[in-house]
């Protein structure tokens, strides 16, 4: 009998799980109560990089965003990436003023343009030895 | 920091090299002991002379300085391992420079070599979710940086594959450079695509070698001809806000920074040493990828950000232009032994600035400048004249 494939994310804490439907995820990001400075991800500890500060919250971020790069890779850095090949990933700018690095997804990857309007989504992105299922965070063009 | 004239004078003694390329069956330090001898052989020197040495390397681990003297002698000197990415070769100079300066020694040896690695290797720059997501592909994280330079200054994949094209014609000049054949525009452009826009003939290829430095207190120069000065050397790490995909470091949008690491460390070279990038007759330039050594030269203050292609195009960059750069091949033609790398290129400026780069050379060498950055980020900058 197998067992269930279970859903593991990449890392614990990326995005928010939505708790009741109509909810979308959100990337979570710190921010800082000193200078205003917002991180992705959230920091481990209190401490800010940018001011030194100690007084930092939890944020939501936006699930929209504009690329300000991007590359198409034609092959893995190593083992240890699991999903497909080509795959492109590269940086957008979220409302909140912090840049994420993100791989991309829904579309052709020679579409991909600086500037392009982009979400959020919650993809597969390969799968473990165990045959589970690892998600994470990706960004894709919006149709206009 | 202190200027020049502040601190003793340090002179290079002597330098080596070893033929940069892929060897099996031997590793770093017999690269290593051999640039060693050549560069004691170079300052009609002794072992024994030898104070203190600094090896730099990224892969060779435990004691990997310790492993190339075993190689050579054992006089009880103190060995201090660097490992500072591809900028490792240049702090291990950039150190014992400091010891002889400070004048705790007068005869400090500095040394690079690599045994490259070979398939993928999981950066440390990267966190370990990160790595899963394939962030740490450095051509596609150049790919990125690539992007932002091309859509900001209008140059084209031409522009950066005629670097190669350059670099790859140097190499031919130089014996100890690992590819010895010139490429065509044609053969760079239709190269195999690595990371979009970067092909494969954009990419500097890795390279097992060492190369080594001796520098001296003035008085203990035993070496005839021109003597050559280290007139300054100087290192930076990673400025807040400034983006820098390589190593896992975006832009702060918020609180961008008024000058990167690479402006900072030039700045800083130029103040020490009293002169400005106007006096600069030969330069090794960061050609990790060939697009990045079109921004190198911009932020090192050769010319505006965005003028460097229609210099390359103009023939300003070539050796017998007005700004050499990387008359030996830099990364692209010599090949990238990481750890070794940064001390090549001042290898090549100690060459020219003695007349001594034979059918490379370039006329009327005083001053000549090498930049090399790494993971980190860091980036150093090493100025010698004679």
């Amino acid at each position: 009998m197998a067992n269930e494939k279970k859903e593991i994310p990449v890392m614990e804490g990326l995005w928010t799980t939505p708790s009741s439907a109509g909810e979308e995820p959100q990337l979570v990001g710190s921010k800082c109560l000193s200078c205003g400075e917002v991180f992705f991800p959230k920091k481990p500890k209190a401490w800010c990089v940018h001011c030194q500060g100690t007084n930092l919250e939890d944020i939501e971020l936006s699930r929209r965003g504009k690329i300000s790069s991007f590359t198409v890779a034609m092959q893995p850095a190593g083992a240890f990436y699991k999903g497909p090949v080509p795959y492109a990933y590269g940086c957008v700018d979220l409302p909140e003023g912090v840049r994420v690095e993100t791989l991309f997804t829904g579309c052709d990857f020679d579409e991909l343009e600086v500037d392009m309007d982009v979400e959020l989504v919650i993809e597969k992105l390969a799968e473990d030895d165990e045959g589970n299922e690892v998600i994470t965070y990706k960004f894709k063009p919006i149709r206009k | 920091m202190k200027s020049i004239n502040e601190m003793r004078e340090v002179v290079i003694a002597g330098v080596g090299i070893t033929k940069w390329g892929f060897y099996e069956g031997m590793e770093w330090y017999d690269f290593g002991s051999e640039a060693i001898l050549k560069a004691l052989e170079d300052a009609e020197m002794e072992w024994k002379d030898i104070q203190a040495m600094f090896h730099g390397s990224c892969y060779a681990g435990l004691g990997s300085g310790h492993q190339c003297a075993k190689e050579v002698g054992l006089t009880g000197i103190p060995i201090v391992n660097v490992e500072n990415a591809c900028s490792s070769g240049s702090s291990a100079l950039r150190l014992a420079y400091q010891e002889v300066a400070a004048e705790i020694y007068d005869v400090v040896l500095a040394v690079g070599s690599e045994k490259t690695q070979r398939g993928a290797i999981p950066s440390k720059a990267f966190r370990p979710w990160e790595l899963k997501l394939g962030f740490n592909l450095q051509p596609a994280n150049y790919a990125n940086d690539t992007v932002v330079y091309m859509k900001e200054t209008g140059a084209t994949a031409e522009d950066f594959s005629r670097v190669t094209v350059k670099n790859r014609k140097n190499a031919v000049l130089n014996p100890n450079a690992r590819f010895q054949k010139p490429v065509t525009l044609e053969e760079v452009m239709n190269s195999r695509m690595i990371a979009k826009p970067l092909h494969l003939l954009h990419c500097c290829p890795l390279a097992d070698g060492s190369a080594a430095a001796i520098v001296c207190s003035r008085d203990k120069l035993k070496r005839k001809g021109k003597a050559i000065t280290v007139a300054a050397t100087t290192l930076c790490s990673a400025v807040y806000g400034e983006q820098y995909i390589p190593a896992d470091i975006r832009k702060s949008l918020k609180f961008p920074p008024e000058q990167g690491l690479v402006e900072l460390s030039a700045k800083q070279a130029y103040e020490i040493s009293g002169y400005g990038p106007e006096h600069m007759d030969v330069v090794q330039a960061y050609d990790t990828m060939t697009p990045s050594e079109l921004w190198d030269i911009e932020a090192l203050g050769f010319c505006k950000r965005g003028e460097a292609p229609r210099l390359l195009r103009e023939g300003v960059f070539d050796i017998n232009g007005r700004i050499p750069v990387n008359t030996d091949g830099g990364l692209m033609g010599r090949g990238h032994p990481m750890g070794a790398t940064a001390l090549g290129q001042i290898y090549e400026i100690v060459l020219q600035l003695r007349g001594e780069a034979g059918p490379r050379q370039v006329e009327g060498v005083k001053i000549g400048l090498a930049h090399s950055m790494g993971a980190g980020p860091n980036s150093s900058v090493t100025i010698l004249k004679t």
